[in-house]
């Protein structure tokens, strides 16, 4: 084990609704070394965004969060707000999911960047924006001078992804949490958004958010399974794509185009009253009778490769 | 197109006339408003452009000074009521909570109450000077103003772009200052025009109910006189039309001017320009 960056512990995140509290988050434990890109994967719904948001504290005032996020040892969750809004930007960053809404249609693409830059670099004005525009040439927008000057509706989709990409990037933060980058690009964007997460993630801690295994099995150096609010399934991304030990993670790997695309029978449980014992064993095709009541811990099957599942108790 | 602009820059123009008449009134009015300029009631002729009235003030140069009193009633009325309006409405909508609820019931509470006969009262009762009216109108006219800006604003504020900045480490005030204010600034512009329309009318409505300031020559005032004492039943034109004009005039240029910056500003009126 190298460095942990990050280490979240037993994080519970509940949303209070007219019918009941939301378990968007069921006791997750995960920790990011740094350097690592560490895959979040898991459908719609799964959890995987609140755990990101959760780690910025950004999600609505009124949610319940229990547990604890330690970054660089300090719990991000106790931190007094002035001291988490220096975290945020600087030692943390996050690409949005939605590129289309996520920068403001009345202000300049360049202006924005700028914005990030002068608040914790302490560059003004010229100086500011000249920055802002090397970072838009890292993120290889053509002609970044002059599209630093342009509106967000000028930009295409993969070009507003870019862009928020060079957004999180202007304070050099030591941890990116990317959410679903690559939603909504076609092929060949795609893959140049991923070629240019490669480039970025070196010498950088990433949580990479997505439900695209194909980006996760590119870029990630671990791979976390999420399903219902709960991790099922982390390890080394060749030990979970190869030889994936949760019948979750395996479907999810049938269910893609190139391996049969036999999609996983019911639908995703509901996060008010989730199923007792283990979250997936209605949809489970290996459920034995203790699934129903019992739940799973998650428990080692390989090196450094853990699964939530009793096939392995 | 064309016609719009021109409706935009015609009615820019009558209101900047307006303005440069009440800026330059000293240089402008042939008499002071207030002395004695020659014999009362009498008709328009080469020293007294709109004749003179009852009191033998010159007409024409009260139409000037009065001119000063109906922009400052608007143009104040409207900065109190915009600045006002937007600065509530911005921080209900981005708190929302229990800031929001507060703020919402006060104004529950305060529209139940009609706006002109409560201004009425304020000014029986305080019988405040020009300003103080304007300020007074401003407060109460833009209680509608936080509403409409608020609900704009509520929607602002869980915007992803804003979301977005949060994860820049901004903070609240410069979120609320550079991300929200200038996405209702259209908004605001609208309401500030529309309702220095509507306080110059009230103002006016004011001096006419013999109200006014008696400071400070208005056309409202100037209406009243003439209409209580003698300006109708004579039929002494130069002394009732010109002040009615003047309101009309600036009336409807303000509301043509709202009208062609609001069509310029919503997206849905726009014609696309690649």
């Amino acid at each position: 084990m190298g460095d942990a960056l990050l280490c979240v512990r037993g994080l519970k995140v509940g949303f209070p609704t007219v019918d009941g509290v939301v378990k968007a988050s069921n006791a997750v434990d995960l920790t990011i070394q740094a350097g690592e890109t560490l895959a979040l994967l898991g459908e719609t719904g799964s959890g995987k965004t609140v755990l990101g948001m959760a780690i910025l504290r950004l999600l609505q005032p009124n949610t319940r969060i229990e547990g604890e996020i330690l970054y660089r040892g300090r719990d991000l969750l106790s931190l007094p707000q002035e001291e988490m809004q220096k975290i945020r930007g600087r030692e943390i960053a996050v690409v949005l999911q939605n590129s289309g809404t996520s920068l403001n249609p009345v202000l300049r693409v360049g202006d924005q960047i700028a914005e990030a830059i002068t608040l914790h670099r302490g560059l003004k004005g010229a100086e500011a924006e000249a920055a802002a525009v090397e970072l838009l040439e890292r993120v290889r927008i053509a002609d970044p001078a002059r599209m630093a000057r342009e509106y967000p509706h000028r930009f295409s989709g993969g070009m507003r992804e870019r862009a928020l990409i060079a957004l999180a990037l202007a304070c050099s933060p030591s941890f990116l949490i990317a959410d679903e980058p690559t939603r909504g690009l076609d092929a060949v964007t795609k893959h140049e958004i991923l070629a240019l997460f490669s480039e970025i993630n070196r010498g950088r801690s990433v949580l990479f958010i997505t439900h695209d295994i194909e980006a996760a099995a590119t870029l990630a150096t671990r791979v976390a399974v999420m399903y219902a609010g709960e991790i099922v399934e982390i390890g080394p991304v060749d030990a979970v794509l190869s030889s994936p030990a949760h019948p979750y993670t395996r479907g999810l790997l049938e269910s893609l185009p190139a391996r049969g695309m036999r999609p996983i029978p019911g639908s995703a449980p509901s996060l008010i009253a989730p199923p007792s014992g283990c979250r997936f064993f209605p949809r489970c095709p290996c459920s034995v009778g203790r699934c129903e009541t019992e739940h799973p811990g998650l428990v080692p099957v390989g090196p450094g490769h853990c699964a939530r599942c009793m096939l392995y108790d | 197109m064309p016609g719009r602009n021109a409706a935009l820059y015609l009615s820019l123009g009558v209101v900047l006339v307006y303005c440069a008449v009440a800026l330059f009134a000293p240089v402008i009015a042939p008499f002071d408003p207030f002395v004695i300029s020659g014999p009362p009631l009498a008709p328009p002729d080469a020293a007294h452009l709109l004749g003179t009235n009852d009191l033998a003030q010159d007409i024409f140069s009260r139409l000037i000074w009065g001119t000063r009193a109906t922009l400052i009633l608007g143009f104040l009325g409207a900065v109190v009521s915009v600045v006002m309006g937007t600065t509530v409405g911005i921080v209900a909508g981005y708190y929302g909570g229990r800031i929001d609820e507060a703020v919402m019931r006060f104004l529950d509470v305060m529209m139940t109450i009609p706006f002109f006969p409560l201004l009425l009262v304020l000014t029986i009762f305080l019988r405040p000077g020009i300003y103080v009216t304007a300020v007074i109108m401003g407060l109460l006219g833009g209680l509608g103003s936080v509403r409409i800006i608020r609900s704009q604003v509520l929607s602002l504020a869980v915007a992803d772009f804003v979301v977005g900045t949060k994860a820049l480490g901004a903070r609240d005030g410069y979120i609320m200052a550079r991300h929200i204010l200038p996405n209702v600034l259209p908004l605001v512009g609208v309401k500030f025009v529309t309702s220095a329309q509507h306080f110059m009318l009230v103002g006016i409505g004011l001096g006419f109910l013999g109200m006014g300031d008696p400071n400070v020559v208005d056309w409202g005032q100037m209406i009243e006189r003439a209409s209580k004492n003698g300006g109708i039943v004579l039929g002494l034109w130069w002394w009732l039309i010109p002040p009615g004009l003047a309101v009309t005039g600036i009336s409807l240029a303000l509301a043509w001017f709202a009208y062609a910056c609001e069509e310029r500003i919503n997206p849905r009126f726009q014609v696309m320009r690649v």
